[in-house]
């Protein structure tokens, strides 16, 4: 009986009920369920369902609640070169921002230390810090008007406070480390390099950098 | 004849700047060559490829582009922006000129040298009027995006071929319009790269070569657009490329250090139709050659290995003779370090520091061969950097080892070091007199109570030192027929009698310090002078010109001594002749006073003026034969030059004392693992 139901129960999927019992015909009557029984089999497939309706349900409000906070967060973000008095009704100033622990939603002061580098990120060509209480031109389109800032391409300075000569030579420089030693350029390192031709001479040496040097680095900072 | 207790030094840190351009001109043997540094070198290579004058580098000057113009001026210009004249009779840069567009990456010379075209970071080719005094600017041709990185003129000057990223442009000089433009970027790879054209060359038959950094050489047909022949010569860059006078011959390098040559050769025997081939390859450098020249009779190639390669082709050499070798030159033909040797101090000169260390000593004695243990460490005792961007002409430190000189392109400083038992100071002399021209070689003299200072005009001025820290200007010697080239070596006697000098004309002359006066001058030979030095006891100036050959001449007599007419009668042994350095510095044994002490970078060699001259059938490097034979029969094969060859690459060898040798040596290896990095190559089985 239990086999009979767990066929009629896969439905579809499965071979119509007709070919696997063919000894089954249509005149026969439905099984005999007891009430309870049924009773309980609906209960649970309930409850399965609701439950995993409420997880999905709560996936989404967690995924909700992390792009409020990262929009949050980028909204509040000032541009770096402000000055340093911190904002009222603001927790004091931290040097960076702190992981995130609880689930609150509230913006956060970061990046107030100078020179003013969010982590990670270098100097874009033509990047300079300026001295503190200098404030560059385009602070006011930072960050005022609660647009989501970019992650920080840019920079705006004062052409002033920099040589066009300098920043064009950095540019033409770099366009020329990029095509001789970038990542298409396929180097290597100088001890593989070298340790193969020893390798292969007629007169086997030892590869070039036999012992590391790093080690005494460590013990030095030790 | 002698045992010696050798100094081995090996702390000298120099790692020589990459070759970054090559400029040959089309008549003349003058070889122009820059550096990655910024440096200038002129190579002569009519007198046995040498290093004739160097120009020092700066910091701010980096060297993108080399050309001679008419006159045999040199030109050059780099990133930023300007285009500099090198003044090579005052070793130094003498104008430059803005050229207004940004970074200039290429410039090209046309076929009389009368005009300079330019091609810059914003897309323009700019060209250059070249007069007397410098250039004036021109005009500007037709601009388009994308930066200009390599030119080449027509050899009939009415059309340049300019490369640029994923495309080369034929330009019109007469209207300056971009006639043609073709595109270089076919894909055929899979990943989307952009193709940066590295050089172009145009031929007069109006076929355009260029190279790219797809490791491809090709060759167009301009006026139609169309490409004629690609040959992939390398999975990395081809860097640059140059083509024979004659346009039957293309020399071109690659990242991965190898060089290859395609040559015009017609299809069939006896054939009208000719194609290019490529031909020979080569891998003479292990870092990327960026710079190439095809001169008559060789290929000349430089790379970020420091090394200057020059490959004789052989179908151009008339006979087998040491003409034909293969020529490697990794480091200068000039004396980067200087000897205190009483006090036991070396100072080595760096291109923006100086170095002073005091040799360690031993106490213990042992045979030929043996290593001995150090007692005391030698010391790094000083060191000394130059202020500003310039980098260092010369530098000397004087026989006690109280004074240290050097000079840059604008100043010359002086300092009074003081020892006191273990610890040092040093105090900067004041008030140096002003030169107007910088010092291009510097030398104390034997006693340390004046300083000779080699300058323009063939002159040099006499300082004299003074205790407890200052010197003043005594006199200045000029040779009496006036001279257009800068001194470049000198040589003080050890009694303070004399000084010789060398001028860039080649011509010694030779003064007396007691009344200030020309005493007399060398007879002329046609070949530079790479090493003199003066005898301490019979004041006998020993020559070594960069030919390899060796004369003494006798100042008090004012004529070739009886020995050096026998060295030019017997002439020179052949496998002294074929060495491929000059020798850089001369030293004397005050106890041997028979005995000349020389060295080139690969060998030491004590030259014994009692013993007999080897003819060519004799072994020139007999010292180990000698060593196995008993003493009875040594006397018969011992002959006048007895060279070791076990200290290699050496920069530097004197005698301290008696039986006391220092040898500065540089392992080539520990100056490529300095280097940029290689290209990684795939060999099989790893």
């Amino acid at each position: 009986m239990a086999s009979r139901r767990k066929v009629a129960a896969a439905g579809k999927r499965g071979p119509p009920s007709a070919l696997l019992s063919p000894a089954s015909s249509e005149d026969e009557a439905p099984e005999e369920l007891s009430f309870g029984a049924a009773k309980e089999a609906a209960q649970t497939e309930r409850k399965l369902v609701g439950e995993a309706a409420r997880r999905h349900r709560e996936l989404l409000k967690e995924k909700r609640r992390r792009r409020q906070e990262l929009f949050a967060e980028q909204k509040v973000r000032p541009p770096p070169l402000e000055s340093r008095r911190p904002r009222r009704g603001q927790p004091p100033p931290r040097s960076l921002p702190s992981p995130r622990r609880s689930g609150s939603c509230s913006p956060r002061p970061c990046c107030r230390s100078w020179p003013p580098r969010r982590p990670g990120e270098g100097a874009g060509p033509g990047e300079r810090c300026l001295p503190p209480g200098v404030r560059p031109l385009g602070t006011l389109a930072r960050g005022g008007f609660g647009l989501g800032a970019s992650k920080g391409n840019y920079t705006a300075v004062r052409l002033k406070d920099q040589s066009v000569i300098g920043l064009h030579q950095q540019l033409a420089k770099d366009f020329l480390n990029i095509q001789l030693y970038g990542p298409a350029a396929n180097r290597a390192q100088a001890n593989d390099f070298f340790s193969l031709e020893n390798k292969k001479n007629p007169v086997k040496k030892a590869a070039v950098q036999f012992v590391d040097k790093s080690w005494g680095k460590y013990k030095k900072s030790k | 004849m002698g045992e010696f207790e050798v100094h081995r030094v090996r702390f000298f840190g120099l790692v020589p700047a990459g070759v970054r351009c090559l400029a040959c001109p089309p008549r003349g043997s003058r070889l122009a060559l820059a550096r990655t540094d910024g440096a200038v070198e002129v190579w002569n290579c009519a007198a046995n490829y040498f290093q004739e004058k160097v120009i020092p580098g700066h910091e701010a000057r980096s060297v993108e582009a080399l050309c001679w113009a008419v006159g045999e001026r040199l030109f050059g210009a780099g990133l930023s922006g300007e285009i500099t004249e090198y003044d090579l009779g005052r070793l130094r840069a003498s104008c430059s000129l803005d050229g207004g567009g940004g970074p200039i990456w290429s410039m090209a010379a046309n076929s009389s040298g009368t005009q300079l075209a330019i091609g810059c970071e914003d897309g323009s080719v700019k060209l250059f009027q070249v007069v007397p005094g410098g250039i004036q600017f021109e005009r500007n041709l037709d601009r388009r995006k994308g930066r200009i990185l390599c030119l080449s003129w027509h050899p009939s000057d009415t059309h340049i071929a300019a490369g640029s990223i994923d495309a080369f442009r034929v330009l019109d000089v007469s209207s300056g319009q971009t006639v043609q433009r073709i595109m270089v970027n076919y894909q055929v790879q899979k990943v989307k790269r952009e193709c940066v054209v590295w050089s172009i060359a145009f031929l007069s038959c109006g076929t355009v070569v260029t190279s790219d950094s797809f490791g491809r050489v090709q060759f167009w047909d301009w006026e139609r657009g169309t490409l004629l022949e690609s040959h992939t010569v390398s999975t990395s860059a081809v860097l640059s490329l140059a083509v024979s006078e004659k346009e039957d011959s293309i020399v071109v390098g690659t990242s991965t250090g190898a060089t290859y040559q395609f040559q015009l050769l017609p299809v069939k025997m006896g054939s009208l139709e000719k194609r290019w081939v490529r031909t020979k390859p080569f891998q003479h450098h292990t870092h990327d050659v960026r710079a190439v020249a095809h001169s008559s009779t060789a290929l000349i190639s430089g790379g970020l290995d420091a090394q200057l390669v020059i490959r004789p082709l052989m179908e151009k050499i008339q006979k087998k003779s040491y003409d034909a070798a293969l020529r490697k030159f990794t480091f200068p033909h000039r004396r980067l370090v200087s000897c205190a040797r009483k006090a036991r101090l070396l100072l080595f000169q760096f291109s923006q520091h100086l170095e002073l260390w005091r040799l360690g000593s031993t106490d213990e004695t042992g045979k030929d061969g043996e290593v001995l243990p150090l007692c005391r460490m030698p010391e790094h005792l000083l060191q000394l950097k130059s202020k500003g961007p310039e980098h260092i002409y010369c530098s000397c430190v004087s026989p006690c080892g109280g004074w240290v000189a050097y000079s840059t392109a604008s100043r010359f400083h002086l300092y009074r070091v003081q020892y006191e038992g273990d610890s040092i100071s040093i105090k900067k002399v004041p008030k140096v007199p002003k030169l107007l021209s910088p010092a291009y070689q510097l030398q104390f003299s034997s006693d340390s109570s004046s300083l000779f200072v080699a300058s323009a005009r063939g002159s040099v001025h006499v300082l004299q030192l003074l205790e407890p820290g200052g010197c003043r200007h005594l006199h200045t010697l000029r040779p009496p027929s006036g001279c257009p080239e800068a001194v470049y070596l000198l040589a003080p006697s050890a009694d303070g009698h004399w000084l010789a000098a060398v001028g860039g004309d080649w011509v010694i002359h030779i003064y007396n310090l007691k009344c200030f006066k020309h005493h007399c001058m060398v007879p002329t030979y046609d070949c530079a002078v790479s090493a003199v030095a003066i005898h301490p006891v019979t004041n006998n100036l020993v020559i070594a010109y960069s030919d390899q050959q060796l004369f003494e001449f006798s100042i008090p007599k004012k004529q070739y001594t009886a020995w050096s007419r026998t060295v030019q009668n017997c002439g020179l042994h052949k496998l002294w002749l074929e060495r491929d350095s000059p020798i850089t510095h001369i030293a004397f044994n005050p106890k041997n006073p028979s005995h000349i002490l020389l060295h080139d970078t690969y060998m030491f060699c004590v030259l014994d003026k009692s013993l007999p001259l080897p003819d060519d059938s004799a072994p020139l490097m007999n010292q180990s034969t000698l060593k196995q034979l008993p003493e009875s029969m040594r006397q018969r094969q011992l002959h006048a030059f007895k060279i070791c060859k076990k200290f290699q690459p050496l920069l530097f060898a004197d005698l301290l004392d008696e039986n006391c040798l220092v040898m500065v040596e540089r392992p080539i290896m520990d100056i490529k693992t300095q280097l940029p990095l290689p290209v990684q190559q795939k060999k099989f089985g790893t």
